[in-house]
């Protein structure tokens, strides 16, 4: 595995990724607060400019003009929290009272900046900021009245001041979260690479640590390794194939070619070739490429083949067909078949597969029960699935002998020399499989009692 | 019948060349997918008999190539790939049978001539006729000389094959396929114990067998014997 800088890790992406975010929504929220202050701020003065404006407005119809210029005056002079500027002018255009410059005489509300007045306070700005309200009076005369929004101007700042440090702060800091968590999450990824190195070397039975953090992350490496399981015994499948292709078809083979070699002597000589031998020839090989076939059948369905095409299939229906198919059979070999079917019983899967591994099963009680066995068939529902069942009263199979007869080529020494190779039971048990159903071999006291359980509900119909 | 054979292996396409030829077909024979298709938009065949899997073009895109320029002409694929999906995405190409390799000459011949035989028995054919003996499908019932004849229904199912496939040779896989719809071979007798059945229904006590077994290759019902 390649060790990563930190700077082009996933854990620095991460950390980089997050104070970004943090930034951004800083930045969001300042907008935001500003707005906000702007306009609430923007409010209370035009409210107070025209409160302001109605008072002086009044005060000029009740107690005349020069009540109106004292007034104002009065009013400039005061000093108060917020400051307040003022201007009248006549319909002449001629200074009446107040410190707002004579141009600025104006009908409407505008913003202006005008240097400040100094009365040696507080204030140690050179200009103020006002925001103005012009009327015109009954008499022509123009009335102005500007309120200082220099304060909110200075809050405005203030605000994105501290905003800007503390979006730089949590930044910071999600900065170092970000990468403190990224480089345990990284190692911790690590940890997860290495085994999967390993795994790739060959130590295939090597398992994924969890991955921790979350369960999430722990679901993922047990689902990866719920996958290495199965590739696992896929491979260990498809060696077993492999060596029992090598094994197993050695001796089919060699008759064959004992029977070729016969053959070839037997040309020209005293005994000539017969029909005969050639047709047992054609049937050897024939009976090693069924043997290839059903090997090649056994790795395809443990790959799970055919799963795809699964629908619903009507046992019953399926077993009363086969069961028919088999009646004269069974006749014909001195035995009685008999059928137990309880009607529409259904289950998910593919109807030729089914078929075959019922026709196995009935096969091999055929083939290992002597004249005059009893082979039963039976299909219901049983609590929680449902039941296909092979059972015959012959000899058995000896309780530790059950699980190994599933296995391929696999042969009770009492059944040697009857037909077959072996690879009946181990297709019914990889059919079984495929559809998630248990098999079970029992005592039907006597004889064998083979049962398929369907129990995955989402294979139930 | 002229037959169009696609098949890359040269062992293969002689082995099956000079089986058919035997027979009296005439053969085609070529190698490639873009030879087969030129070859089957030029010609008229009785039987397209294509390998699924040459180089180039695979048998299945021949196919579908030639089905869909409008050509029916009746197609069986020949192939080692057996397993279910295989034969299902073969069929569904349009492809009207099914080979697996390796295969008996026999087999292929019964096929192939199943598949060239003209006219087809109609599908809306209500009474089936072969010398005395009559299947009624819409009743279901035989006679055989104006004798009613009793089958189970699977006895009945493997007549009623036999007789659209009249004066043909069907084997056992064929049987087993159409009549039981076995995909696999099951191994045991089972062909033989419901023909015998069928057998002692139709010909026992009757002056001439209709249903005879043709050595190593399978059954055929036929007023000639």
């Amino acid at each position: 595995m390649r060790k990563v800088s930190l700077l082009r890790s996933g854990a620095f992406r991460f950390a980089i990724l997050i104070a970004a975010i943090f930034a951004i929504g800083t930045g969001v929220l300042l907008a935001q607060v500003e707005r906000s202050v702007n306009r609430y701020a923007t409010e209370v003065a035009s409210d107070s400019v025209a409160a302001e404006i109605a008072v002086l407005r009044g005060e000029d119809r009740a107690a005349g003009r020069t009540q109106l210029i004292q007034s104002i005056t009065l009013r400039e002079q005061a000093v108060r929290e917020h400051q307040i500027r003022y201007l009248l002018l006549d319909s002449q255009a001629h200074r009446l009272a107040g410190s707002i410059p004579a141009a600025e005489a104006r009908v409407g509300s505008y913003d202006l900046v005008l240097p400040a007045i100094d009365r040696g306070n507080e204030s140690d700005a050179a200009t103020v900021s006002l925001m103005t309200l012009g009327v015109r009076l009954d008499d022509g005369a123009i009335l102005v009245v500007g309120s200082d929004t220099s304060e909110l101007r200075d809050l405005r700042q203030t605000l994105g001041l501290s905003t800007m440090e503390f979006g730089i702060g949590i930044s910071l800091l999600a900065l170092i979260g970000g990468l403190v968590v990224g480089t345990i999450f990284l190692r911790r990824l690590d940890r997860v690479n290495h085994a999967v190195g390993r795994i790739m070397q060959g130590s295939l039975s090597e398992r994924l640590p969890a991955i921790g953090m979350s369960a999430e992350f722990d679901e993922l490496s047990t689902n990866l390794n719920r996958m290495l399981d199965r590739i696992e015994s896929l491979m260990a499948g498809l060696r077993q194939v492999s060596t029992d292709i090598a094994h197993d078809l050695r001796t089919p083979l060699t008759r064959l070619r004992q029977r070729l070699e016969d053959m070839k002597e037997g040309l020209g000589g005293s005994e000539p070739v017969i029909e005969e031998q050639i047709e047992t020839a054609i049937a050897q090989t024939d009976s090693i490429l069924a043997i290839f076939r059903a090997l090649l059948r056994i790795s395809l369905l443990e790959a799970g083949a055919g799963k795809q095409r699964f629908a619903e299939v009507d046992l019953s229906e399926m077993l009363d067909r086969v069961f028919h198919a088999y009646l004269p059979v069974a006749e014909d070999a001195h035995q009685v078949l008999s059928a137990d079917i309880e009607p529409a019983v259904k289950v998910r899967g593919d109807a030729e597969l089914l078929t075959q591994a019922v026709t196995n099963l009935i096969e091999n009680a055929l083939v290992h029960t002597p004249t005059g066995s009893h082979i039963c068939l039976s299909v219901g529902r049983r609590a929680g699935g449902v039941a296909l069942t092979v059972a015959d009263d012959g000899p058995g199979i000896p309780a530790e002998e059950r699980a190994k007869v599933l296995r391929r080529f696999y042969r009770l020494d009492v059944s040697r020399h009857s037909p077959g190779a072996g690879l009946g039971l181990a297709i019914v048990s990889a059919i079984a499989a495929l559809h998630e159903a248990q098999i079970s071999l029992a005592d039907n006291c006597p004889g064998l009692r083979v049962e398929i359980t369907f129990r995955n509900l989402a294979n139930l119909v | 019948m002229k037959l169009l054979l696609l098949e890359d292996d040269p062992d293969t396409r002689e082995h099956v060349s000079k089986i058919l030829r035997a027979a009296g077909h005439v053969i085609d024979a070529c190698a490639n997918g873009p030879d087969a298709i030129f070859l089957g938009t030029t010609n008229s065949y009785a039987v397209l008999i294509l390998d699924r899997m040459v180089p180039g073009v695979d048998g299945l895109s021949v196919l579908k190539a030639l089905r869909s320029a409008g050509n029916l002409t009746p197609a069986i694929f020949l192939t080692a790939m057996d397993n279910v999906d295989d034969r299902v995405e073969g069929l569904e190409t349009g492809a009207d049978d099914y080979l697996v390799k390796p295969f008996a000459g026999s087999e292929l011949l019964a096929r192939v001539a199943a598949l060239g035989r003209r006219p087809p028995i109609a599908d809306t054919a209500t009474i089936l006729l072969v010398a005395d003996l009559e299947v009624d499908l819409l009743k279901r019932t035989v006679t055989r000389a104006g004798r009613r004849i009793d089958l189970q229904q699977q006895e009945y199912k493997l007549l009623e094959y036999l007789m659209r496939h009249a004066g043909e040779i069907v084997t056992r896989t064929m049987l087993l396929e159409n009549v039981w719809s076995f995909h696999f071979d099951p191994g045991t007798n089972l062909i033989e114990s419901h023909m015998s059945r069928l057998r002692a229904k139709v010909d026992r006590g009757f002056d001439r067998d209709l249903i005879h077994t043709v050595r190593n290759a399978g059954y055929r019902l036929d007023a000639e014997s």
